[in-house]
């Protein structure tokens, strides 16, 4: 579980808070997604769940954010990366080997997982994200998306109980991108990985997310069911968040009186309710 | 100007082929999205349009000219390259330098450099001073944009330009480039991003495996269901939806909610099966422009001494909004007036067509102020006033085109493009470029600093003491 109360960090530099009265509980096992305008505080969120913020950024932090037991202040990074696993989103900056393999071994080794357990989580991740191809490859020839992919895998192998994910879709093609949700989603409900996502995808996030966070100006203006949150399509898109174009569809119909039905979040839903409004 | 791949092979290293027999044109003022899946082998393709590659096999024409004959600097001078990530090829130290960079490398006029660079810094927002890698990655974005449109080469290339950005952003720098084409530019775009695909883009090039699989007109190509199977291609919601209800309900499939594409096409569709009068002329008033096309507003509006009134637009429907625009209509014919649009403003997009239907009627008007010759510019405005619409005004003309005040550059300087080998960008910061002057002292990071969440400056201050203490682990 991840407990985050009264939550407010000023960085060193700052004179004001990027985020302020931070108040989430993710319970285990749950897939939130957050969302929200460049330099809303999303980022920071993540770091404060994953201890980057205080370790690595200093910085005036009030209330206190606690990961599966850590209180994120007082442990230590190295124990709170036992626990927290987390893709970045430069990808570039979180990459440290050149090659494929090596990549996939660097957090293995460094967190001493028995030697008999590594190849087989290094094929199981590698095949998940459907990069078994590229095991032996050299980094720096490979597209964007597919280092993307490396850097996922290389986590996902360390098997944490929380996942962090900062746009961990940016560089990928929509059909990659939907592997990628998927293959979380399916970690979350089969390990009771706890999986936190940055996202601009909001199509994504509304189809997979059990809760989405949508951060303003520092403070979370909503954090509930993607469809109580799309509800909201207007109050969304003045923040500057924007809804998948199926909502957007459903929900003019229903300003034009010809759709009752309730918000929807993805195609499959819309075409259900299409196909019963259209009789 | 052209770009024609014949039979080309590529690959990085021996063992790895890219590009596997790669053929395609794409004509002079098109908009082209290359889509497909992640090594698919578009960003290579990209490389060779603008010679940072070079083909191992087949050919690649710039206007007839092999690539291979062609040096670096003379393809940078006709091809505007916007890489994947803007920080490989950001390398300056402040906006402005970023921004006078290609100006020097080419060796071009400076005079005209610090007026077009003074130009794009007000107009896109920037702070001159700033330093780029302290700013966010959509404001790097934009710069890196910025540092292309300023060149005004007659094709640019855009690697997934809206990587990264969140919706407001990917309004703004897709705005940009669609005035880019619409005077004219040849834009060749990677894109995953599909929805952005279908508002901007006229043709799709799909790769998969280093080869082209299909191309075409864009919802053609995207209602494809072969070629979206073969490329693994997720196609735009609304096609998705139309192509879902033609399978669930088959009498469906080519009636106007079979081949809808668009939200407008489809919200149109539905009102008709059930028998609704049809809502979409009637519907969406300016309240719902997307956010961030007030900014887009003032690029070009502002300079032409007409800003729409957003207030006064809001709330009127689509004929009422043109008969105030056309009101304006000197103003129209005098400077850039467009309406701000963005992909979920298709009123706006429908009200640009209607305003371009009404202006180049008002061409043949004996009576307008163009055929009266009152206004010398507007004169020109009226020749090149189809490009409003067709976006080809520019086709076969030598002059640049002034993007922001839609009228040709007074002192043309030529085509220029900006592009730099990749071996010399991405050595970063610490490139030194000769005949360059000294590179500004960076600023205080006192004064300017910003973090991975924000861009904007703040100061460094301990004056605010809080009202509680931070707690001991946080605070240094």
């Amino acid at each position: 579980m991840i407990e985050i109360r009264n939550f407010s960090f000023t960085y060193r530099e700052s004179a004001d808070p990027v985020v302020q009265d931070i108040n989430l509980r993710i319970p285990d096992g749950a897939f939130v997604g957050i969302t929200g305008a460049a330099g809303s505080g999303k980022s920071t969120l993540t770091y404060a769940m994953n201890g980057i913020i205080p370790h690595c950024y200093p910085g005036d932090f009030y209330g206190s954010v606690v990961v599966e037991g850590l209180d994120t202040c007082e442990a230590s990074l190295t124990d709170i990366s036992q626990v927290v696993g987390s893709v970045c989103q430069d990808i570039d900056s979180q990459i440290v080997t050149s090659i494929v393999e090596d990549e996939m071994l660097y957090g293995l080794e460094n967190f001493g997982v028995p030697h008999a357990e590594i190849d087989a989580r290094v094929d199981e991740a590698l095949t998940d994200m459907g990069i078994a191809d590229l095991r032996d490859r050299v980094i720096a020839s490979l597209s964007g998306g597919q280092k993307q992919k490396v850097a996922i895998a290389s986590i996902l192998a360390l098997k944490p109980k929380v996942l962090m994910l900062d746009e961990p879709t940016a560089e990928l093609d929509p059909a990659s991108s939907l592997q990628v949700f998927q293959l979380l989603e399916r970690y979350a409900r089969e390990h009771g990985t706890t999986v936190v996502v940055v996202e601009q995808k909001i199509a994504l996030l509304s189809q997979f997310a059990d809760m989405l966070v949508i951060v303003d100006d520092g403070r979370i203006r909503f954090a509930d069911s993607p469809a109580n949150v799309l509800a909201h399509s207007d109050e969304l898109l003045e923040i500057g968040v924007n809804c998948p174009r199926s909502t957007t569809l459903m929900n003019r119909l229903a300003a034009d009186g010809l759709y009752a039905g309730s918000v929807c979040r993805n195609v499959e839903e819309a075409c259900v309710a299409l196909a019963e409004v259209i009789a | 100007m052209t770009i024609e791949f014949r039979n080309v092979h590529a690959s990085y290293d021996a063992n790895t082929p890219i590009l596997k027999g790669v053929s395609f044109t794409v004509n002079d003022g098109e908009f082209v999205a290359f889509v497909g899946t992640n090594g698919a082998g578009k960003s290579t393709t990209m490389r060779l349009v603008n010679g940072l590659l070079k083909p191992e096999q087949g050919e690649v024409l710039i206007d007839g000219v092999p690539t291979t004959q062609l040096k670096t600097s003379e393809l940078a001078r006709r091809v505007g390259f916007l890489f994947q990530n803007p920080d490989s090829q950001i390398c300056s130290n402040t906006v402005r330098d970023e921004l006078l960079f290609g100006f020097r490398a080419l060796h071009m006029n400076m005079d005209e450099a610090a007026r077009r660079v003074d130009r794009v810094i007000e107009e896109f927002g920037f702070n001159p001073d700033d330093d780029p890698f302290l700013l966010n990655r959509g404001t790097r974005q934009l710069l890196a944009l910025a540092s292309i449109v300023v060149l005004e080469t007659p094709v640019v290339v855009l690697d997934e330009p809206t990587t990264g950005l969140d919706f407001r952003e990917c309004v703004k720098v897709m705005g940009i480039i669609r005035r880019l084409h619409e005077r004219g530019t040849t834009v060749v775009m990677v894109c995953h991003d599909m929805e952005v695909v279908a508002d901007f883009t006229e043709r799709v090039i799909v790769m998969s495996d280093g080869q082209v699989v299909d191309q075409g007109p864009t919802f053609e190509v995207l209602r494809n269901r072969r070629t979206l199977e073969v490329a693994s291609l997720v196609p735009p919601q609304i096609v998705d939806i139309s192509l879902g209800l033609s399978i669930m309900r088959p009498e469906l499939a080519g009636t106007l909610v079979g081949t809808a594409n668009t939200l407008n096409e489809m919200e149109t569709a539905v009102a008709a099966a059930v028998g609704q009068p049809d809502r979409s002329q009637a519907a969406p008033t300016y309240a719902q422009t997307a956010p961030g096309a007030e900014d887009a507003a003032g690029i070009g509006g502002a300079e032409a001494g007409f800003v729409p009134d957003s207030e006064k637009l809001a709330g009127l429907d689509l004929e009422s909004a043109v008969e105030y625009l056309a009101g304006e209509g000197d103003a129209r014919a005098t400077g850039f007036v467009r309406i701000p649009t963005s992909p979920i403003d298709p009123a706006g997009v429908q009200l640009n067509e209607l305003l371009d239907a009404q202006y180049e009627g008002r061409e043949a008007n004996a009576e307008s102020p163009a055929a009266n010759g009152s206004d010398a510019f507007a004169a020109d405005q009226t020749l090149a006033g189809s490009a409003l619409g067709a976006g080809s005004s520019h086709a076969g003309s030598d002059a640049p085109f002034d993007l922001f005040n839609d009228r040709p550059a007074p002192e043309p300087v030529g085509a220029i493009g900006f592009a730099v080998p990749g071996n010399v960008r991405e050595s970063g910061r610490n490139l030194v470029v000769p005949e360059i002057d000294a590179p500004a002292a960076k600023p205080d990071k006192g004064a300017s600093t910003a973090h991975p969440d924000e861009g904007a400056s703040t100061a460094d201050s301990s004056d605010s003491a809080p009202s509680a203490a931070p707690r001991e682990g946080g605070s240094r």
